[in-house]
């Protein structure tokens, strides 16, 4: 562990790119989120740690209503994107995912062509003009997903031929071809080995430039070696929200402290 | 002694054999199951099987065999000039048998005893009478050639039923002698006991496909009977369907063959976005409590017997299509149509199609969903680009099996569509199938040696072929395609 450097890490202000007040969310009679607050910054990496269970996951999906799909899923509270509430009626949900991507947990291609999987969210939402847009926007997706080299020659195979550390990516160059301004990641590197993890983990911070993100990660390591922000989940409850480094260094909160050093969770 | 007393002999032979072989299990470790190699049962079942399995096959063996040995030492009892008479030695060993059974009816009935009956000639009584008087019909007066054969054979089955009797008793018995023997706390029963469910299992499977093979075999038979006395060229490239039981047929399956596939096609028209559509709401849009309600219902029409679509497509959908399209515009007077028999069709496929679609849109993982979703897609965007392709291979099976459903129905053809063969393209007209002209060149009073009868066998075997090749299809489909979402 290199906790001591994070102290250090600067972090500029940045505005606020989502805020969260008194937000709750309840499966059927399950409290699974209980009043959280936060706010999530532009071009910053946040990362949400806890145990298990602990409704992180759940929160991610709050922020771009992918709950909504979950029939017995209630969520309350306000939830704002650059002052926006999102869970206003007059906000088209479909519009808002395409606003606030997504990369989930196992890497998820569609069975189709790498170029299709790439090409899947410009077409739907009618971002090129032709086809020479359409290719230019998928090399350029697949060159922020870092995976154009790997992949620029086999464009028309499918993309579940690929290892899953390249799935993964390819997921990403998905989510980023929609130019979304906020991305999020549930656990993304859970499925991959440490090679694969560490190719992830660079290009989140080379994503970091253009993108808010959000990352769900069980990994407290990965927390600390990608983020800036760390929101430290606990039973429903945001226990902890600050500096990267301090959480991991100087946790307020007993809870916290327990869980990073391994006596909970 | 009948078959029945000898399999009920067995088997409360097996019955004994468990308990023997449990008891003798048990006192050989002096009443401790920890003691044994395995549980006390396996040793009982063990014992059951040994006495049971062996002796039953040998029944079953001896009762085939049994009936060609006698066959054998009868007809060459019987005459060349006899067979003349008769036409035909199988039709005199058919008589032969018939006596025979008489006779033994007669003794049953208690109109004569064992030996009048075995003392019988065939010019001081009247075997004819006396076998009609209990109920056994004779076509032609009883020859005493036949008579001499019939009793020979009387005598001959009941020999032979005794040693058959004998001989699965006893194997049965040593079977149960050896296994009790054998039956020590070290004996590994369990293992006994599993190879002969694998067996079993074997057997199962066994069957199933001799059965086909059997099928396709005596298809194969009368369809090379039917070649050698019909030209294979007029039969699979004529045009015209005209059988004549008085000879000078016209057989050619091409009529028929486009009145399947047309009729099937409409079926499928009718059947695949129906039931395609039905499967989408299903699985993708109707809450539980709606699915719970409405997938059984929808399968009700699985369940309905398709005499009963026939009916339907008789008395409702026929007059319906004939005074509210054919008529009005001009395509025909005939209420039995294609698109009749067609849509009523499709209407018995819509719950194969959605069915089978259902689940197989089920299967298409969520994370799949979750990721188009995720992008910004809407929800019929989704199953159209990413559900739909990534299920097409199980969907394009679950319409190919309906397809082989659709070609072999029967009974709303002959209802909805007539029995005219006819090739046209118009789809008020009345046509058929080949199936309809199966049963129409086998029902009746027909000769089964001539080609108008023989033809209805290579039209099963080119249904057999046609649905098997298409099975076969889908299941190539299924397999090539079916990695693709993992």
């Amino acid at each position: 562990m290199n906790d001591m450097r994070m102290v250090e890490r600067e972090v500029d202000t940045k505005e606020v790119k989502i805020s969260a007040r008194d937000c709750q969310v309840y499966y059927g009679d399950n409290h699974a989120i209980k009043d959280v607050n936060v706010d999530i910054e532009d071009k910053t990496v946040t990362a949400f740690i806890g145990p298990s269970g602990c409704g992180k996951s759940t929160f991610l999906r709050c922020l771009n209503r992918m709950n909504d799909t979950i029939d017995i899923c209630r969520v309350e509270g306000q939830i704002k994107l650059d002052g926006e509430d999102i869970y206003d009626p007059a906000v088209d949900p479909v519009q808002l995912r395409a606003k606030v991507g997504m990369v989930f947990q196992k890497p998820n291609p569609f069975p189709k062509s790498i170029y299709d999987n790439i090409a899947y969210g410009p077409r739907i939402h009618g971002l090129a003009k032709n086809k020479a847009d359409l290719d230019v926007i998928v090399e350029k997706s697949l060159r922020r997903g870092a995976i154009w080299d790997e992949v620029k020659d086999r464009l028309d195979k499918p993309g579940t031929g690929l290892s899953g550390g390249q799935q993964q990516r390819l997921c990403i160059a998905r989510a980023v071809a929609t130019e979304p301004e906020v991305l999020l990641m549930d656990e993304p590197c859970s499925a991959l080995d440490p090679i694969a993890t560490a190719q992830v983990e660079e290009l989140i911070d080379e994503l970091r430039g253009r993108y808010s993100v959000v990352i769900v990660t069980h990994s407290m390591q990965q927390a600390a070696r990608v983020s800036q922000k760390t929101a430290f989940f606990h039973l429903g409850n945001l226990v902890e929200f600050g500096e990267t480094g301090q959480i991991f260094t100087n946790p307020q909160d007993p809870r916290t402290e327990s869980y990073i050093t391994g006596r909970i969770g | 002694m009948p078959v029945l007393w000898i399999i009920l002999t067995m088997i409360a032979l097996g019955v004994v054999g468990f308990l023997v072989g449990r008891k003798r299990a048990m006192s050989s470790v002096d009443g401790d199951p920890r003691h044994l190699h395995s549980l006390p049962n396996y040793y009982g079942v063990n014992v059951a099987m040994m006495t049971m399995v062996p002796s039953l096959l040998l029944l079953l063996l001896w009762m085939l065999v049994q009936p060609m040995v006698i066959e054998r030492q009868i007809s060459g009892m019987i005459s060349d000039s006899a067979v003349e008479q008769g036409a035909n030695l199988s039709l005199v060993m058919t008589d032969v048998r018939r006596v025979a059974n008489g006779l033994d009816e007669v003794v049953a009935q208690g109109v004569m005893t064992r030996p009048e009956a075995r003392e019988i000639n065939a010019e001081a009584t009247n075997v004819r009478e006396l076998l009609g008087s209990v109920g056994v019909a004779l076509g032609s007066d009883v020859r005493p050639e036949v008579l001499q054969a019939a009793q020979r054979y009387r005598g001959l089955k009941g020999k032979l039923s005794v040693m058959m009797a004998v001989a699965v008793i006893g194997l049965g018995l040593v079977g149960f002698a050896y296994a009790t023997y054998r039956t020590t706390k070290d004996f590994r029963a369990r293992n006994i006991v599993e190879a002969g469910m694998k067996a079993l299992l074997i057997l199962a499977s066994t069957i199933a496909i001799l059965t086909t093979l059997g099928i396709v075999f005596s298809m194969l038979f009368e369809t090379r009977n039917f070649f050698s006395q019909y030209s294979w060229t007029e039969f699979f490239f004529g045009f015209v369907w005209s059988p004549n039981f008085r000879g000078g047929s016209e057989l050619g399956i091409l009529p028929l063959l486009w009145g399947t596939l047309y009729i099937s096609f409409i079926a499928l028209l009718f059947a695949v976005p129906i039931g395609l559509f039905a499967a989408i709401y299903m699985s993708e849009y109707a809450g539980p409590k709606m699915r719970a309600i409405a997938k059984p219902l929808i399968e009700i029409l699985a369940g309905i017997p398709t005499i009963v679509y026939g009916l339907f497509a008789l008395i409702t959908v026929g007059p319906m299509l004939r005074d509210y399209f054919a008529q009005p515009l001009g395509l025909g007077e005939s209420s039995a149509s294609v698109a009749t028999a067609g849509i009523v069709m499709g209407i018995m496929l819509i719950p194969f199609v959605s069915s089978l679609s259902d689940d197989i849109i089920n299967a298409v993982p969520q994370t799949m969903r979750d990721g188009s979703l995720g992008l910004g897609a809407t929800k019929s965007e989704t199953i159209r680009q990413v559900v739909i392709p990534a299920a097409l291979p199980g969907i394009v099976g679950a319409i190919l099996l309906a397809a082989s459903r659709a070609i072999g129905e029967t009974m709303i053809v002959v209802l909805g569509a007539g029995a005219a063969a006819r090739m046209s393209l118009n789809p008020f007209e009345a046509m058929t199938t080949v199936t309809v002209k199966i049963v129409s060149q086998l029902t009746g009073d027909t000769d089964f040696a001539s080609p108008e009868t023989l033809v209805a066998f290579a039209l099963g075997l080119t249904l057999f072929v046609i649905t098997l090749g298409l099975n076969v299809f889908a299941l190539f489909i299924v397999r090539k395609y079916r990695e693709q979402y993992e």
